[in-house]
């Protein structure tokens, strides 16, 4: 077997991502029901036969609108993610290629100005001036994940920089560009996988947090944080229709973060000696 | 030895644990009440607002006007013990009864030319401005005697009186009536703990027979889950309207409460912009009215608990016509007449609404009754003071859903700049004769008029009335079930 598979934290982590990648990837081919479609004479029915964790207020099954909900949350871990890394690398990397001057300062103070606000209050902040709506929410968690990569990355180039080698290749003619692509950037790729999946379940607990609150995924298109904030009112009625969701995100979050527990001591050089 | 007193002192401990947890309730029993309501007045003058919890606490309790409505909603004495008009209509006299404000100086007729001529002042804030335009002059031959002469005939002069607008303020006093409000009503104000709750004591001196209760709490709770908790707890004796519609269930099956279920003056509509396209074609309204079921809205909304409506107007009211069955769900008709109006695939539109849960559910499922036919419409959530400045001030939007609260509010319909942009002589005409209608039958054939009218333009999509759950604990009898205007009046109210 391999060693990987061993390693308890990326074993359950990995298999939970693939439970809930399974669930997103399914319901692009098929659900119980149509997710939207309400029924509203069957609402609020406990899971049966038919609807497997039940009918939400309108009558809709919960049932298709989890698995929907998973490719909307993976979507946001994705590209808010996606959008941070990006940018984030490649302004770290930058900066620490101008240690000490003036762009290096620029770069990372501005990224430390927008580090400093809590960045859910902030997306609040963003989605009340732009509107609420997906888009806006997962560009606004983007955003809020390019600070945090930026600084890794720096740190990570800085490390990477002072290394003979890079000198020899410097000696040798490459260009800074070419060190850059050809030694650094996979030098500290490992690094910034492990920080992905950490970022990956901030996103998706930031995206419903905020549909939580109204401001993030918009009806009729199924959020978990939606569906949690909706079954807040039938809380005595209905609890499923709190404990299905909350349950996704539970499991989502968790999924990631033993992924990235699981990531950072197999990519660790050290653990490997062992 | 030891162990039998031993064993007698659990029990011993428990039974005064219990008498002791029972007490409060016990104490309360007779003469006190704790009465919980969603929102919070931000002021206690009732002339100087529109929000409708200023008068739920204050209306028929602190403050009285001449006349007020009663719970079915006709119009009774209050300050006035009687009145008469002129042949003609246009000269009204109050007989004013004995009665004192609650600073100990007596009601007189000084004091109602003052509150109406203070109410109508350009620097006026009251809601209801139009009670008070019709005045011509008011003259004060007696000090118990008032004589108010109109500009021209108005049928509902003495509707307008009644309202919680039109109240009878001291000129000595009225200077605090937001904050320490002196009335003449049976209970007095006594403090008020912003943000939780208000007290009134009786109000030995007034002039109606002695209330039952001595000291009334208002406490405000605008969760919908903390009003259900409150109740089952006991912290509350009763709510006057439950935010939980979906908790109706459990409390019903709760013996200690008695849950009623009654309506609001609130007509819960989608409102169109009339005047932008494609909702300035009256086929693309009429089609959208055959794609929404509003007894299925009514059910996913409230739970069922609304009655529908197929005009703007309430079924509290005499003039009442059930409209429901024009323009009945037909969704192979609605799709034909889009696409006579020239959209056969239908088209994109928005759909804004205000943060009540009620306009939230029911904008969902407007939204994807719509979907039936093709009108694809997007969900844009705002805050209360973005829908009032974009949606009902500058008019920018397309759909939106609201209840409007008011009584008797269709003169909306005759406002020109009014936010949903509609435009009809023939109902500005009808509205104008239930204003000069010298019969009750004359003025109700008017208001039908209307009724049909708006229901025939299909203005707007009527979905239901908003309906008053009453919840109240077993043996507290008095309550309204209805709110013919939003009002608790407390002396009413009796532990059985």
């Amino acid at each position: 077997m391999n060693p990987a598979w061993r390693h308890p934290s990326f074993g359950v982590g990995a298999l939970l991502m693939a439970l809930v990648l399974g669930a997103a990837l399914l319901s692009l081919v098929w659900t119980p029901h149509d997710p939207t479609a309400m029924r509203i004479m069957a609402r609020l029915r406990p899971p049966s036969a038919e609807h497997w964790l039940g009918t939400d207020q309108f009558g809709r099954d919960i049932a298709s609108m989890v698995l929907v909900g998973a490719r909307n949350a993976l979507l946001v871990g994705l590209v808010a993610v996606g959008i941070g890394l990006v940018f984030g690398v490649a302004l770290g990397m930058l900066a620490a290629l101008y240690r000490g001057r003036l762009l290096d300062e620029a770069v990372m103070r501005s990224l430390d100005f927008v580090f400093a606000f809590p960045a859910v209050l902030t997306a609040i902040l963003i989605l009340t001036w732009f509107g609420p709506g997906l888009v806006n929410a997962v560009v606004a968690i983007g955003i809020f994940n390019i600070p945090v990569f930026a600084r890794q990355a720096r740190a990570a180039t800085l490390q990477v920089l002072a290394q003979d080698y890079i000198r020899a290749a410097r000696l040798a003619g490459l260009s800074r560009a070419a060190v850059m692509r050809r030694h650094i950037l996979p030098n500290i790729t490992g690094l910034m996988i492990v920080q992905g999946s950490t970022q990956f379940a901030f996103a998706i607990l930031a995206e419903a947090s905020l549909s939580y609150l109204g401001i993030g995924t918009q009806p009729p298109n199924p959020s978990w944080g939606r569906m949690l904030n909706d079954a807040q009112t039938y809380l005595a009625a209905a609890p499923h229709l709190a404990l299905v969701p909350g349950f996704a995100i539970a499991i989502t979050v968790l999924a990631f973060n033993l992924l990235g527990d699981g990531l950072r001591d197999l990519l660790d050089p050290r653990m490997k000696e062992r | 030895m030891m162990k039998p007193i031993r064993q007698l002192a659990g029990p011993a401990c428990l039974a005064l644990g219990l008498a002791l947890a029972t007490l409060p309730a016990a104490a309360q029993a007779r003469d006190a009440l704790t009465l919980c309501q969603t929102l919070e007045p931000p002021i206690l003058d009732p002339s100087g607002g529109a929000a409708a919890a200023i008068r739920e606490v204050t209306y028929g309790n602190i403050f009285e006007g001449l006349v007020a409505y009663d719970r079915d909603g006709k119009v009774v004495p209050a300050l006035a013990r009687e009145w008469s008009t002129s042949a003609d209509g246009l000269v009204w006299q109050f007989r004013l009864r004995p009665a004192q404000f609650h600073d100990g100086s007596a009601v007189t007729a000084a004091d109602v030319k003052f509150s109406f001529e203070r109410a109508v002042a350009p620097d006026s804030k009251n809601a209801q401005k139009w009670i008070f335009e019709p005045i011509a002059s008011i003259a004060t031959p007696a000090p118990d005697l008032v004589e108010i002469t109109l500009k021209s005939f108005t049928a509902d002069f003495l509707e307008g009186l009644a309202m919680g607008d039109a109240t009878i303020f001291s000129a000595a006093s009225v200077g605090k009536a937001a904050t320490e409000p002196v009335g003449t009503g049976p209970y007095r104000f006594m403090r008020w703990q912003r943000g939780d709750r208000l007290l009134l004591e009786r109000n030995d001196s007034w002039w109606g027979p002695k209330p039952a209760l001595k000291s009334v709490t208002f406490r405000f709770i605008s969760d919908p889950q903390a009003q259900v908790s409150a109740l089952l707890a006991g912290d509350c004796d009763a709510h006057t309207n439950l935010g939980a519609h979906e908790a109706v269930a459990q409390l019903r099956a709760d013996p200690r409460l008695a849950v009623t279920i009654g309506r609001t003056e609130g007509e819960t509509i989608v409102a169109i912009n009339n005047a932008k396209a494609p909702f300035s074609d009256l086929r693309v309204r009429q089609a959208m009215a055959m794609a929404v079921d509003r007894r299925l809205v009514n059910e996913g909304a409230v739970s069922g608990l609304g009655t529908p409506i197929g005009s703007h107007f309430s079924p509290n009211h005499p003039a009442y016509l059930d409209l429901t069955a024009e323009r009945l769900v037909d969704l192979a008709r609605a799709r034909a007449l889009l696409a006579a109006a020239g959209y056969p695939n239908g088209f994109a539109t928005t759909l804004r609404l205000p943060p009540p849960a009620y306009a939230r559910r029911s904008g969902e499922i407007v939204a994807a009754m719509l979907g039936q036919i093709g009108i694809r419409a997007t969900i844009e959530p705002l805050e209360w003071p973005q829908w009032l400045e974009r949606v009902f001030r500058n008019k920018d939007f397309d759909m939106t859903i609201v209840a409007h609260v008011e009584p008797l509010d269709v003169n909306i319909y005759t406002r020109d700049s009014y936010y949903f942009g509609y435009q009809s002589p023939l109902v500005k005409e009808a509205y104008a004769r239930t204003k000069t209608a010298r019969s009750e039958a004359e003025r109700r054939e008017a208001f039908r008029t209307i009724q049909r009218q708006i229901t025939e333009d299909q203005v707007n999509l009527f979905l239901f009335m908003l309906p008053k759950i009453t919840v109240a604990r077993k043996g507290l009898a008095g309550l309204w079930p209805n709110w013919p205007v939003p009002a608790n009046p407390l002396a009413e109210l009796r532990w059985e």
